[in-house]
């Protein structure tokens, strides 16, 4: 029973994994799908998607938002179709480099002297040189090709000549590390986590709100540390764009100790035992602001739903019983925020270290506060999928060169020569032609030298 | 000196020149006879990549940064690209076809750049935080020279295309297969059909003189126009795919470092990796028994326009880290 599925596999399965149009079609089938996932929006809400394709008119007579939610078109990179196709392609891969890369692998290095002319026959770029029995030799023949940088092997009256074998090792490189690619891509999904923090300049936190996370990504998870945001800040451009976004963080272990310190920035991360920390985002997190001589009230700070920008809001109680206050609205942490008295008027800016009279207090503002957006994220996968990364890299770039082979037979006065190339014909050719353009100068050479007096106008 | 007006000088230097050696090139295929356009129209080229060059040096010293950080100077590093492997497939090629299909796409590209962006998109602009490293210049530079290999190579399918249009094609160029062997009958008729004057190598010397007797005799049989256009075509596509493939790894190593993801099927990404899987399959089409000559050419013509959507159509969304740059 075992043994007659593994047969089948064997013969039904394989050839079709292993057939290059197979392969093409899967190859074209992946970029198709993927371009429907960067024309159709991702990962938005079911009533986004109600909206914006109704079932009648429905797109192109079948899109509506029914079919896109049925088939997965929302989140196209993670449903069950293309992982299918993403291990189809793997597999496809892995038994292409077995049942076609290592025997062409081997029959390019078991290479055989051709021993009969018939055998140039079938080489397009193939020449016979007629020599005189005196001076009948492979010699300038290996010696034209060694300096072209051929390894030549040689008998009594044969010749064979090849360069550029690693034209032929680079593909299954290429295919070997995409596999090793793939299954990082995979080990880190099941062994990483990812978790996003929002936190505020001074406070202290553990790694909690998780994102997303692998079935075997516990251990990863770091239970024995916390972190400190020592100072979070922005550094602005003259403009007032934003030039920089910088985190003070420090590590500290369960008893509050200082273990690691680094200020991270976007494209700067800090790393603890195979925890990254990413800056990527920010927010604002409180104001401190005094009323007249009161001590210092530092107050939360609320996104505002706006659209087209980032504001951040709070109220300020000016009556002890909170019976009315005023409005403070920030929009970036360059250290002003825009004051509103009771009825919603707008009274003015207010900067950090001044004050401000409205509805007959001294308002002045202390300090405003931004919170951090890090991500927090391990991936044990990553080794090998750099690894993979590189191999790709290198190899993708040998499987340019060409692989290159002449052959060449000495019999009855005649050089019979003959070659040819997987990759870069043109060049070859050109290197053939001129090594047969070169032996048939000697030639010619050899042939004229007693005879010049006589013939010389028939050899030009 | 006064950088600003240098570079005006320059984008609108390079545009001209590149407009007249479109012109020598297309004189120069259609009367092959007249002397000094061969050499005429590659000096326009060399003039115009040197003119480039010089923009970018410009911008470069100016900014301070890589001149790379919005679509006017991505569109002239493009054409620089392009007029680089421009001569790398001249000079394999030994074909003057080459300039006939590059240099009005070249031209075509800085007449855009030049006169169609509006001014604001032509100053350099601050970079957003998320640019600020090394990893701009070797990601972005090198995608971008793979873009340029690729349009180079897609071209000279598009020219293979062009120029067997109607005709039975049996080719030599390809890695396995029928690659490298003779096909006496079908080669007879094709070395007929195609104009001398465009012979991979001008000249001929390497056609033996037959002996006297009725035997068997070998000699050479060079690529023919389509075969050289056709393995021209596939060395210079056969540069852009590592390119590409490093630039895209690049690419995912620095969102990595960077944001710790990387891969995030943003957009740009995704049509990178289409772009990749569409010249991925011209590869393995060329060495598909039965296939050699036009599928694989098709592939590498649809690879040309998937490179432009990638490249621009994608900042028609204007969404991600990679829109440097929109214009409607």
């Amino acid at each position: 029973m075992l043994s007659s599925t593994f047969r089948r596999v064997r013969t039904e399965l394989l050839p079709i994994l292993a057939d290059l149009r197979f392969a093409i079609a899967l190859l074209l089938a992946i970029a198709l799908f993927s371009i429907s996932g960067t024309v159709i929006e991702q990962e938005q809400s079911a009533a986004f998607y109600q909206a914006n394709y109704p079932e009648a008119p429905a797109l192109f007579g079948f899109l509506t938002w029914k079919v896109i939610l049925a088939i997965g078109l929302d989140h196209v990179y993670k449903t069950w179709w293309f992982l299918s196709l993403m291990i189809l392609f793997g597999s496809s891969l892995a038994t292409c480099t077995f049942t076609r890369q290592f025997p062409a692998l081997k029959a390019a290095r078991t290479w055989k002297f051709y021993d009969r002319p018939r055998q140039f026959e079938k080489l397009a770029l193939s020449a016979m040189v007629p020599t005189s029995a005196t001076a009948a030799s492979l010699a300038p023949l290996a010696q034209a090709l060694a300096q072209k940088r051929f390894k030549v092997f040689q008998s009594d009256n044969a010749l064979y000549a090849r360069k550029g074998l690693a034209g032929r090792i680079g593909p299954i490189v290429v295919h070997a590390s995409m596999i090793l690619i793939l299954l990082g891509a995979i080990w880190g999904t099941f062994t990483g986590f990812m978790a996003q923090e929002l936190v505020p300049s001074g406070d202290t936190f553990r790694v909690q709100n998780i994102v997303q996370a692998g079935s075997w990504a516990r251990p990863q998870i770091p239970k024995d540390w916390s972190m400190r945001v020592n100072r979070f800040w922005i550094d602005y451009t003259s403009t007032g764009d934003i030039d920089q976004f910088y985190s003070d963080l420090s590590v500290l272990d369960n008893q509050g100790q200082e273990i690691d310190r680094k200020t991270i920035h976007v494209n700067q991360p800090l790393k603890h035992q195979g925890v990254t920390v990413y800056q990527t985002d920010w927010a604002i997190a409180a104001v401190k602001v005094r009323v007249n001589n009161s001590p210092i009230f530092r107050l939360p700070m609320a996104r505002l739903q706006v659209e087209g920008g980032r504001l951040w809001g709070t109220w300020v109680p000016i009556k002890p019983d909170l019976s009315a206050g005023v409005s403070l609205v920030a929009r970036d942490m360059q250290g002003t925020v825009v004051v509103y008295d009771t009825t919603g008027k707008l009274i003015g800016s207010l900067r950090t270290g001044m004050s401000l009279s409205v509805e007959g207090i001294e308002l002045s503002l202390i300090e405003v506060i931004g919170s951090t957006g890090l991500q927090i994220k391990a991936d044990p996968g990553i080794p090998f999928v750099y690894a993979g990364f590189g191999l790709l890299m290198l190899s993708v770039m040998i499987s340019y060169i060409s692989h290159s082979q002449v052959w060449a037979l000495l019999e009855d006065e005649t050089l019979y020569i003959g070659g040819r190339t997987n990759r870069g014909q043109i060049l070859f050719e050109r290197e053939l032609v001129e090594v047969v353009n070169q032996l048939q100068q000697e030639e010619l050479n050899v042939a004229a030298a007693p005879l010049v007096t006589a013939e010389a106008g028939d050899l030009t | 000196m006064d950088l600003v007006a240098l570079q005006s000088i320059l984008d609108n230097t390079s545009f001209a020149v590149l407009f007249v050696t479109m012109l020598l090139y297309w004189g120069g295929a259609a009367f092959p006879r007249l002397p000094y356009l061969n050499s005429l129209s590659t000096a326009g080229m060399a003039i115009a990549n040197l003119c480039i060059a010089g923009l970018l040096g410009a911008r470069w010293l100016e900014a301070g940064y890589f001149p790379l950080s919005n679509m006017y100077e991505s569109l002239f590093f493009l054409t620089w690209g392009l007029t680089t492997f421009h001569f790398f497939a001249e000079r394999v090629g030994q074909s003057r076809l080459v300039g006939v299909v590059t240099a009005p796409v070249a031209m075509g590209i800085t007449a855009f750049a030049t006169l169609t962006l509006p001014p604001e998109m032509q100053n350099s602009a601050p970079l957003v935080p998320a640019l600020k490293s090394n990893w701009l210049m070797m990601h972005v530079s090198v995608m971008m020279l793979s873009y340029s290999a690729l349009m180079v190579g897609s071209l000279l399918a598009i020219a293979f295309l062009v120029v067997t249009w109607g005709q039975d094609i049996e080719l030599k160029g390809s890695s396995v297969g029928t690659g490298g062997f003779r096909a006496q009958l079908k080669r007879t008729t094709l070395q007929e059909s195609a104009p001398s004057q465009f012979s991979a190598s001008e000249g001929g010397t390497a056609v033996l003189s037959p002996p006297q007797s009725a035997t068997r005799t070998l000699s050479l049989q060079r690529l023919t126009l389509a075969e050289s256009l056709d393995n021209l075509s596939y060395r210079v596509l056969g540069l852009g795919f590592p390119l590409l493939t490093i630039g895209i790894i690049s690419g995912a190593v620095w969102a990595n470092e960077a944001w710790g993801a990387p891969w995030s099927w943003d957009p740009k990404e995704t049509w990178a990796l289409i772009v990749w899987l569409v010249f991925a399959a011209y590869l393995h089409a060329r060495i598909t028994r039965g296939w050699q000559g036009r599928r694989p050419a098709f592939l590498a013509t649809a690879g040309f326009f998937v490179v432009w959507i990638c490249y621009l159509g994608v900042n028609l969304l204007g969404k991600g880290l990679h829109s440097y740059g929109w214009f409607f």
